[in-house]
């Protein structure tokens, strides 16, 4: 090559060092799947001696991915890619321009006998056939009429040589997305209770960021097979604006709802106090009486002789089904106790718990009686709310990677050249070519190319 | 269930192909090559069958799904990408001296699905967040790309068995065959893996609201894609052949194993494939 090349430039072309900086990647992303990472890594730091692990963890081992090292590998590796594109391009920019000729003499230098034939036909009409085939298979072909002989050649797959280059750039194109996804994208979360609105959301840390809009969960749904695994998780979402709905969205696992450029996904659910339980109370001689109660709140009891607070509705309370617990207040007496759905068959599956857990009574205060009669449960639904401008850009990367790397691996570039010679009274024809790439591919073609120019000219001769 | 009859079944045809594969090597006798391609092939259709059947069974269970949603079924899918990317690769090439090295491989996979402790061979319904379009595509091109690089390795240790013992060279392909069948099936298996890695980084975007988050998975899958990219570049630019090669596509392989398999003894969002 004409142009001089300085140390520095040719260190950083290299495919010895392109190796090397990957193979140093795949050891630090070895390393961080062993040593604990991030959250992960606090429990370790509370085995190991105190001064070592704060050592370990300035020099950032529990956050290898996000660390100075593993940046400055990515920068290296970008720096590497591009030296070396740019180093090689115009080679393959200048093979991609040239022409092959028909005349080289070049090519038929050693060749194998087995790369020609021999056959009874005339050289005009052999060379007619052998076009005709030739511009059939590659479209293009140039004929070269000389003294020699008649010659014929043609070129395939050029364009994947630039295969290569397509790769690096959507390699550089990924880390450049994964940069500004790491430099801008929020990941935040907010739990919200059925019936609810949320304004704000809360980053990992904790700190509070507001939404230009505000979300309202109107349903959490849960549901599960028969085996007991779960089989929905799923909130309707309402965006509000200004107080008034402008969207809504059935958010489940897997499908994410988008507002404007928030993704909002499904992440989590749970239990959310103010629950709805319907209640019965009786007492000898006087029709029970049916109230709505919810936790946090008193009621006064049938008759005015008093007031009970239910302190918890649960749907799975200390593992005995639907419960509630309340305390009931006349003058001085208080007691506290519980009231379950199914206080019959834990009566029959305990026998004797009454007596020995007088709080499991449901008519401890006498002369009442309580029992559940239904729970209505409250949820809330938790959000993870995340916005990454760098997603499209990697979405855009990925497709050429996935392109560039059928350029290179699924076609070849190839020239082919075809001689046709006056030899004793028939044609010789022979088969040549040259690949930069793939020398078995283009073998296979050629025994393939000489196999059907054979039985081409021979069929009809 | 009928479909894991018969996947039981197919365990033991793939056992007896393996069997006839090796006198056709050791007696280098091609008849008993025929019958081993014949068998391997009845295997392949009765898979085919088992995973129809077993499909269309959760469908009639009312949690109809591809049958790629549990550690049983993956096992069971990666034994099929096997056969069916070996039996291609053996009527394209006309030549059946790979089989030794690979039957065995898919013969052991049937066998731990089939007798393994712990394993559950039920039809179970899709929790939410397996509820997607891109499991099917994710766990397709996954597996092809393992499959691919499983033949790859099985073509490396051939090529160290027959450089090292110099057994059986008569009915083994040339060195120079068996280094370009390595090279293209770690090809296809690269060009697999990354759409893999693709989908499901697309899959996670949708299921966990992040395209990557270094889950040992998906760190896993990426120091796998590394090494297979190592080795391609090392042959294309560096013109590593032979047993380079052989060494490299063993390694990429122990990957493989330790993506697909390793990874479970870490924690990780992918924990529902145990």
């Amino acid at each position: 090559m004409s142009r001089k090349k300085s140390g520095i430039w040719s260190f950083f072309s290299s495919v010895q060092l392109a190796i090397v900086l990957l193979s140093l990647i795949a050891f630090f992303a070895l390393v961080g799947t062993i040593v604990p990472q991030r959250e992960a890594a606090v429990e370790l730091g509370a085995r190991i001696w105190p001064g070592l692990f704060s050592f370990l963890q300035k020099i950032q081992i529990f956050d290898l991915y996000h660390s100075v090292w593993f940046f400055l590998l990515m920068v290296l590796l970008s720096v590497n890619l591009i030296i070396c594109s740019l180093d090689r391009f115009p080679l393959a920019w200048r093979r991609f321009r040239t022409q092959p000729s028909p005349w080289s003499e070049e090519v038929w230098k050693n060749i194998s006998p087995n790369d020609k034939f021999q056959t009874k036909a005339d050289l005009q009409q052999a060379a007619d056939k052998a076009e005709r085939l030739f511009k059939k298979k590659y479209r293009t072909g140039i004929r070269g009429d000389a003294s020699g002989g008649i010659y014929l050649c043609a070129r395939k797959g050029r364009f994947s040589l630039f295969g290569v280059y397509l790769v690096h750039l959507s390699i550089l194109i990924l880390i450049a997305g994964a940069l500004i996804g790491s430099f801008f994208d929020m990941e935040a979360f907010v739990n919200i209770t059925e019936g609810e609105t949320a304004e704000a959301v809360f980053m990992r840390g904790g700190e509070r960021m507001e939404l230009p809009f505000s979300v309202r969960c109107d349903k959490f749904t849960l549901e599960f097979y028969e085996n007991g695994a779960p089989k929905i998780f799923q909130s309707d979402l309402t965006f509000l604006k200004e107080g008034r709905p402008v969207h809504a969205g059935e958010l489940r696992v897997n499908h994410p709802v988008e507002f404007e450029g928030f993704r909002f996904y499904q992440a989590s659910y749970g239990a959310a106090p103010g629950g709805k339980a319907t209640l019965a109370i009786s007492r000898p001689g006087v029709r029970p009486e049916v109230m709505n109660v919810a936790a946090g709140y008193t009621f006064d009891l049938p008759g005015g002789k008093g007031t009970f607070e239910v302190l918890k509705v649960e749907q799975n309370l200390m593992n005995m089904g639907p419960g509630l617990r309340l305390v009931v207040r006349s003058g001085k007496r208080e007691e506290v106790f519980f009231v379950f759905r199914h206080i019959d068959q834990i009566k029959e599956m305990n026998p004797g718990i009454i007596e020995q857990v007088p709080m499991f009574n449901p008519g401890l205060f006498r002369p009442y009686t309580f029992s559940l009669m239904g729970l209505e449960e409250k949820y809330f639904t938790g959000l993870q709310v995340r916005k990454d401008p760098g997603t499209p850009v990697l979405a855009f990367a990925a497709v050429l990677l996935v392109g560039g790397l059928m350029l290179i691996l699924l076609t070849y570039t190839r020239s082919v050249w075809v001689r046709l010679k006056s030899k004793d009274d028939g044609v010789e024809v022979a088969v040549a070519g040259r690949s930069y790439t793939n020398k078995a591919g283009l073998e296979k073609e050629l025994k393939y190319l000489l196999a059907e120019l054979k039985d081409n000219l021979e069929r009809s001769a | 269930m009928i479909n894991t009859t018969i996947l039981g079944w197919v365990t033991f045809i793939y056992f007896a192909a393996f069997v006839f594969y090796l006198f056709r090597m050791v007696l280098a006798r091609e008849f008993w090559g025929g019958v081993a391609a014949w068998i391997a092939r009845a295997g392949l259709v009765a898979h085919t069958a088992g995973l129809i059947i077993r499909w269309k069974t959760s469908y009639d269970l009312g949690i109809g799904h591809a049958p790629m949603s549990n550690f049983y079924e993956s096992l069971v899918f990666f034994a099929w990408t096997i056969a069916f990317l070996y039996l291609l690769m053996e009527w394209r090439l006309k030549n059946r001296s790979i089989g030794v090295f690979v039957m065995p491989i898919a013969f052991l996979i049937m066998a731990y699905a089939s007798i393994a402790p712990g394993i559950n061979q039920r039809i179970e319904p899709l929790i939410p967040a397996l509820q997607s379009n891109w499991l099917t595509s994710h766990v397709l091109t996954c597996f092809m790309g393992y499959a691919a690089f499983t033949v790859a390795f099985a073509l490396g240790i051939m090529f160290l068995a027959r450089s090292v013992a110099g057994i059986f060279v008569r009915v083994l392909p040339t060195e120079y065959q068996m280094d370009e069948l390595m090279y293209s099936s770690a090809v296809l298996g690269f060009i697999f893996l990354t759409l893999g890695i693709v989908t499901g980084s697309v899959w996670a975007h949708y299921a966990w609201g992040s395209y990557w988050s270094w889950d040992p998975k998906e760190t896993w899958s990426l120091i796998t894609w590394i090494v297979y990219a190592v080795m391609l570049h090392a042959r294309l630019v560096r013109g590593w052949r032979g047993k380079r090669m052989a060494w490299m596509s063993i390694i990429g392989f122990g990957c493989v194993l330790f993506t697909y398999l390793g990874v479970n003894l870490l924690p990780s969002l992918h924990s529902y494939m145990v």
